[in-house]
């Protein structure tokens, strides 16, 4: 819905106004205020160095948080992100076990196995129907139960490879480090498949309304089906980063992506039951639910009080948007 | 002094008088029959009594009282009960729970489920169902023993006014006798029973007195056996053609068959349909309401599963297993649905992006939508249907509903079917926008279209198409084309009454 540029006609302001979205405004305005709190109770907060450190930070919620978006758009949900996330990180540690030839190959290898996992969500969504709730979360406990017995309940031994390492932590243009870079090019990415193919379009009509997508003659399960997948390996892929940030993979290294996640995308004006939302404003999000993480921090807020306040945050961002009135 | 009178009782739904000025007057200890075609006003009317809609002007009068219903709850109270056509009950509890849901018998503030079973017991002998046991789970039952239920429930608030809404549509032979008895009876009591049916049959066989409706109000009470069949479809029609229909030319006698059908069948709810239809050819679907003809569409799209029979598109037997398969290439099905909101259109999304969804395989380069191509059709299309928008970027559910229409025709045009399959497309839309479909239609069909055509507006009927199937029971009941195309053909066909009928008045 966003992404439609007037090429044709006149009337940027109409456009513009058309395209203002209130929820990605409203995040906005949330970022520029919790900015101003975290300047009271640090003077490093307002500084480059603190910024571009946030946004490395935010990357591998960015890039979780955009295949959730994807399934959220359809109105369905992926509860499957930690452990899916953890088994991508694993098995792309544990390809650097086998050699050049699997060092090398240690990126796709994990975000193959998320794929995989994937697949396993869409098939259950899509053609034996069960409540995506369901499925995920089961497909949650199986990626933890399989990583447990491969991992024998410890962390694994086997490190991240140089690739994983550099993708995370490396600077290919100074200054920016390019966990951002490569989170800008999943952003690109996916907003181009929002809002120019017919794969995005698809998308947004079934979260409108599933029965008229699939009387326009339109294969709605294999769209759902992709939209998993796509899910599995964008949150498998944010694991090989963290991996490669932290120079190896963890048991729960996956536990505090779930509730952010899907968090960020509601955040970002992105309706929980499907068909309306934008890529700007998951960003939004994103940014957001990671400086209130970063302020609660600076705060020294225990762990809990965290938790009880993204809740809190969540109800309240939806109570504002998410019973409105529907657009028509 | 009449049991319930009704005055001036007018419901308007929108821009839509569903009533206007509407009269009724039932005697207790009677059988009344409420005749009408689809659309008279025959349900509103209901609906208006059993408080399940408010009506905006008018009166209802109860022993010369002026009642207020606020619900149905409210009605019930009063001794207004309706047992409605689509069912009422809760798969998931008991026959005996299902009976007394809505006021269930209490002790120590928990339902005395020894006093409920004996309501339930007697509720259900009266409505002449013993055989079926107050446990038994209502999902386990078949649907004509849910109908005898569903009566008993009604009986169990002790009725003085009982409403039967097609209440028979459902039952079997047998179980038709044994309701007859068991209305027969209840007149005795002393109960006014309104009775509203398709079947004349039925209404011969039981009404006492007969009110027809036409175009929301009462044209004529009578007693039942003082007018002859003919004379209630006089009745119930006799209104001018309003329409004006574009000119048809003949189908050429050596057409190619585009689709055709053999004994196509399904799930009890379609049977031994066949038929053949050919290029530039309108096939008008007739009968009543809810007699198999969305099922045939819907059957021919490849939203069914379990077909029986066979179709064939351009000679050659097709498999159609989904919608996907109905619009490929090979067979160029459209299907332009029902509902609008909830099967045509994504509301909430733009004009543009609801226009081109059908076709977006059409206008797409390696799954990327090429823009340009896609506004060019647009235009054609917006062109063509003359489709009055905003702006294409607004979302479609801020058009009126003749435009939106409009737009879920387009979206099918936009890949040039060559059978296209219309389902009641001229609901609820304005007189202008009708005359543009009825035109575009011939239009199609000029340029070698085959369009098969429901609607439950015989008018548009006759106006549009070249041949009418008229269905009753998921059968094809006749086929009128030419000279007997007329209303009163219509009609009779649609009740399922003898072809002479139509002749003796026409």
């Amino acid at each position: 819905m966003s992404d439609f540029q007037q090429q044709d006609r006149p009337g940027f302001v109409e456009a513009f106004k058309r395209r203002f979205d209130p929820a990605v405004a409203t995040a906005f305005a949330c970022i520029i205020v919790l900015l101003l709190i975290g300047s009271f109770y640090s003077s490093n907060f307002l500084t480059a160095t603190y910024l571009i450190q946030q946004m490395k930070v935010a990357a591998f919620l960015g890039i979780a948080a955009s295949g959730v978006m994807l399934v959220i758009l359809l109105g369905h949900i992926d509860l499957s992100i930690p452990w899916v996330l953890t088994a991508g990180a694993m098995m792309a540690c544990a390809a650097t076990g086998f050699g050049p030839v699997g060092t090398a190959l240690a990126v796709p290898a994990g975000i193959l196995t998320g794929a995989l996992f994937g697949l396993f969500n869409g098939i259950g969504v899509a053609y034996l129907r069960i409540p995506a709730m369901i499925v995920t979360l089961s497909t949650n406990v199986v990626a933890q139960g399989l990583m447990v017995v491969y991992s024998g309940g410890f962390s694994p031994q086997d490190s991240a490879s140089d690739a994983m390492r550099w993708l995370a932590t490396g600077v290919l243009i100074p200054g920016v480090p390019n966990a951002i870079l490569v989170w800008a090019l999943v952003a690109v990415a996916i907003s181009f498949l929002l809002g120019r193919t017919a794969f995005g379009r698809t998308l947004y009509g079934i979260g409108n309304n599933e029965r008229a997508v699939y009387l326009s003659g339109i294969g709605t399960r294999r769209v759902v089906l992709l939209a998993f997948v796509l899910a599995g390996a964008l949150s498998a892929f944010a694991g090989v980063l963290l991996a490669g940030y932290a120079s190896k993979a963890a048991q729960s290294m996956g536990n505090a992506y779930l509730l952010p996640a899907i968090a960020s995308v509601v955040l970002g004006g992105t309706s929980i039951l499907g068909g309306k939302g934008s890529y700007l404003g998951t960003v939004a999000g994103v940014i957001l639910i990671t400086l209130l993480q970063s302020i609660l921090s600076v705060m020294q807020m225990p762990e809990a009080g965290r938790q009880m306040i993204y809740g809190v945050v969540i109800l309240a961002m939806l109570l504002a948007y998410g019973r409105g009135p529907r657009s028509v | 002094m009449p049991l319930l009178t009704m005055e001036g009782i007018s419901k308007r739904y929108g821009g839509v008088t569903a009533l206007s000025g509407a009269d009724l007057e039932v005697e207790a200890g009677s059988i009344h029959a409420i005749l009408g075609e689809n659309g008279a006003g025959k349900s509103t009317l209901i609906k208006v009594l059993s408080g399940v809609v408010p009506a905006d002007e008018g009166r209802i009068l109860l022993d010369g009282k002026e009642m207020h219903f606020a619900s149905p709850a409210a009605a019930n109270a009063a001794g207004v009960v309706c047992v409605f056509q689509e069912l009422s009950l809760i798969p998931e509890l008991s026959v005996a729970d299902n009976i007394v849901i809505s006021n269930p018998p209490m002790r120590f503030g928990m339902i005395d489920r020894a006093e409920q079973r004996r309501i339930a017991e007697a509720a259900l002998a009266r409505a002449g169902a013993s055989d079926i046991h107050p446990r038994a789970l209502v999902k386990d039952l078949p649907l004509s023993r849910r109908q005898m239920v569903e009566i008993a429930k009604a009986l169990a608030r002790n009725p003085r006014i009982l409403i039967l809404d097609e209440a028979t549509s459902a039952l079997t032979a047998a179980d038709v006798g044994r309701i007859y008895d068991v209305l027969k009876r209840l007149r005795s009591e002393g109960l006014a029973l309104l009775y509203i049916s398709h079947r004349m049959n039925e209404i011969a066989e039981l009404a006492d007195r007969c009110t027809v409706f036409r175009n929301g109000h009462n044209v004529s009470s009578y007693d039942q056996g003082t007018r002859s069949d003919a004379e209630v479809i006089e009745m119930m029609i006799g209104r001018e053609y309003s329409a004006a229909f574009p000119e048809r030319a003949p189908v050429p006698a050596d057409a190619r068959p585009v689709l055709e059908t053999r004994n196509l069948g399904w799930n009890g709810r379609l049977s031994d349909i066949s038929f053949t239809l050919r290029e530039g050819e309108v096939i008008g679907l007739g009968g009543l309401d809810g007699q198999g003809q969305r099922e045939l569409l819907l059957a021919l799209f490849g939203v069914l599963r379990g077909l029986e029979g066979d179709i064939l598109v351009a000679g050659k037997p097709v498999n159609l297993t989904s919608p996907a398969a109905a619009r490929s290439e090979a067979v160029g099905m459209a299907l332009i649905p029902e509902d609008r909101k909830t099967e045509g259109l994504m509301l909430p999304m733009s004009v543009r992006q609801n226009l081109s969804f059908a076709a977006l395989d059409r206008v797409t380069r390696a799954g990327v939508v090429d823009r340009r191509q896609e506004q060019q059709l647009i235009d054609e299309m917006v062109r063509l249907l003359a489709i009055k928008t905003g702006g294409l970027d607004l979302p479609v559910g801020a058009l009126s509903g003749g435009n939106q229409q409009k737009v879920v025709i387009a979206k099918w045009l936009m890949r040039a079917p060559r059978i296209i399959l219309l389902n009641d497309p001229t609901r609820g839309i304005d007189v202008g926008t009708k005359q543009e479909i009825y035109q575009l239609m011939r239009k199609l069909a000029a340029e070698g279209a085959a369009i098969l055509f429901y609607s439950t507006d015989y008018d548009e009927l006759i106006g549009c198409c070249d041949r009418v199937l008229v269905l009753y029971d998921g059968r094809i009941r006749s086929e009128l084309a030419g000279e007997e195309l007329t209303e009163h053909a219509l009609v009779a066909s649609a009740m399922n009454l003898d072809d002479s009928v139509a002749e003796t008045t026409a």
